[in-house]
C-alpha cells in the first residue's frame, strides 16, 4: 500500500473515531447492564405475586380497559400487551396534552381487576434505555446516534484497511509488551479490533437500522397502509369503537396459530386513525421477531385486512435482537457483554493512541 | 541472522488476515445461527462467538511471551 494511500485511510480512520468516540463510549457503557436487562429486572422488581383469583373468569379485555382508564381519567389508550407467564394485561396511555412519550403504563391482573406489580420498566433501566436509544432528545437524538453508528462502521472498515500496513512483520495477536506503553496498546487495539469485527459490524449496523424505527413505521403507515384507510373520512371518536375483545378475537380467527402480541389503539404508532392493529408474533425463533398484524375497523369490529410487514419493517425487527443479544440465552448474553468490554478497551485505547502520538509530536 | 531477516520479510494478506476472517465468519455463523433456531443452536452460536474471545485469550497468553 502506498504511503499516500495509507494516510488518506488513516485520516479517515482517525476522524471517523475521533468524532463517535464519546458517543461510542456511552453507547458501550449503557449497554452493558442493558443487555442484562431481563434478569436486572427480575432481582429489582421480583415481587411474589399471585393473581387474586387463579381459577376464576378472566375479566375480557373490554372490562380490563375500562379499569385501566378508571384510573387514569381522560386519558386515551395507546397499547395493550400481554404477558406469557401470568394473567396479566398491561395498558398503555397517555394523557390527550402530555408530552411526547409521556405514557401511563398499568399492568391488571385479568382476573381481579387490581394492580399486579411491574415485571419490566424499572426506572433506572428506563434511564439507561433512553440515554442509549436517544439521548432523551427524542427522534434528533436516535437520527444523531445513527449518524454516530455509521461513523463506527467507516472507523472499522477504515481499522481493517489499515490493519494490513500495521501488521504486515508480525504474527497475528503479537504484544510487544517490553515495548513503550504507546506499542503495547497498539497491539491491543489492533488484537481487540481484528477479532471483534463481525459482531462490531452486526451490532453497529442492526443499532443504525434501529434508530431509524420511527422513520420506518411512518413511512410503513403512509404507504402500505394508506390504502386501507382511503374509504374513511374522520378519525374514529372514542365512543364510537366497536368491542376491543371482539376485535381481538375476530384478529386471532384470522390469523389461527399465531401468538397475540399486542393491540395498537386507534391513532397510536402502529396502527391508524380507524383501526385497532392487533399484532401476532410466530413461535419459531426467526418468526418470534416477526410481527404481523390484522387490522379490525374500530367502528364496526369488521376484519379490514391482514397486512403482513414489508421487507424494511422486517429488517427492523430482525435487527433489534441482533443490536440487543437477548435472542440466544445466557451465555450469549455474557459474550455480548465480554464483546461489548472489548470494545470499550478499543474505543479507550484508540483514543490514548492520538492523545500520545499528538503530546510526542508537541 | 538468519532468523532476524525472515522476520522483517513482509507477511502475506492472507497470513496478516487468515485468523481474523475466520474468526469473523465464525461469529457470523454464530450469531445468525443462534437467531434461527433454538435449543442446540443456542448453544453452537455462543461457542462459535466464544470464539473470538478464546482467540484473545490465546493471543494474549501465547503471542505476548513470544515477543521480542
Amino acid at each position: 500500500m502506498k504511503t499516500r494511500t495509507i494516510r488518506a485511510w488513516t485520516w479517515v480512520h482517525k476522524w471517523s473515531s475521533l468524532v463517535s468516540t464519546v458517543f461510542l463510549l456511552m453507547l458501550c457503557v449503557t449497554g452493558l447492564p442493558l443487555v442484562f436487562t431481563h434478569e436486572i429486572e427480575e432481582v429489582l422488581l421480583h415481587q411474589a405475586w399471585t393473581p387474586a383469583n387463579p381459577e376464576g373468569r378472566r375479566l375480557d379485555l373490554d372490562q380490563v380497559l375500562a379499569t385501566a382508564l378508571s384510573r387514569h381519567p381522560g386519558d386515551v389508550p395507546a397499547f395493550m400487551s400481554f404477558d406469557e407467564d401470568r394473567p396479566v394485561v398491561n395498558v398503555t396511555s397517555r394523557a390527550p396534552d402530555a408530552p411526547a412519550g409521556a405514557y401511563n403504563f398499568q399492568p391488571i391482573d385479568q382476573t381481579s381487576g387490581y394492580a399486579a406489580p411491574l415485571v419490566a420498566g424499572h426506572p433506572v433501566m428506563e434511564f439507561l434505555l433512553q440515554l442509549h436509544t436517544d439521548m432523551f432528545l427524542g427522534l434528533p437524538g436516535m437520527l444523531f446516534l445513527g449518524a454516530m453508528g455509521l461513523l463506527l462502521v467507516v472507523a472499522v472498515v477504515s481499522g481493517v484497511v489499515l490493519y494490513a500496513p500495521f501488521m504486515r512483520r508480525l504474527p497475528f495477536g503479537t504484544v510487544r509488551a517490553d515495548k513503550a506503553a504507546r506499542t503495547r496498546w497498539l497491539d491491543y487495539h489492533n488484537l481487540l479490533g481484528a477479532v471483534t469485527v463481525a459482531w462490531v459490524l452486526v451490532v453497529g449496523v442492526t443499532g443504525v437500522v434501529n434508530t431509524l424505527a420511527t422513520p420506518i413505521i411512518a413511512y410503513w403507515k403512509d404507504t402500505a397502509l394508506k390504502d386501507l384507510t382511503a374509504a374513511y373520512d374522520a378519525p374514529v371518536a372514542a365512543g364510537e369503537r366497536a368491542s376491543l375483545d371482539a376485535a381481538v378475537k375476530r384478529a386471532q380467527a384470522a390469523l389461527p396459530g399465531m401468538q397475540l402480541q399486542f393491540v395498537a389503539f386507534p391513532g397510536s404508532s402502529y396502527s391508524t386513525d380507524h383501526h385497532y392493529a392487533v399484532f401476532f408474533h410466530g413461535d419459531t425463533p426467526v418468526t418470534t421477531h416477526m410481527i404481523t398484524p390484522a387490522l379490525i375497523d374500530a367502528r364496526t369490529g369488521d376484519l379490514a385486512a391482514v397486512a403482513p410487514m414489508p421487507w424494511y419493517v422486517k429488517t427492523l425487527s430482525l435487527s433489534q435482537p441482533l443490536h440487543f443479544g437477548d435472542y440466544g440465552g445466557l451465555a450469549l448474553k455474557i459474550l455480548w457483554a465480554l464483546l461489548d468490554v472489548a470494545t470499550i478497551v478499543i474505543l479507550v485505547s484508540g483514543l490514548y493512541l492520538w492523545l500520545a502520538k499528538r503530546r510526542r509530536a508537541g | 541472522m538468519s532468523r532476524q531477516t525472515s522476520q522483517r520479510r513482509d507477511l502475506s494478506s492472507w497470513a496478516i488476515f487468515r485468523i481474523p476472517v475466520v474468526v469473523a465468519i465464525l461469529s457470523l455463523i454464530g450469531l445468525v445461527g443462534a437467531l434461527l433456531d433454538d435449543g442446540a443452536w443456542d448453544w453452537i452460536g455462543s461457542g462459535l462467538l466464544a470464539v473470538a474471545v478464546v482467540v484473545t485469550v490465546w493471543a494474549l497468553i501465547v503471542r505476548r511471551r513470544r515477543a521480542t
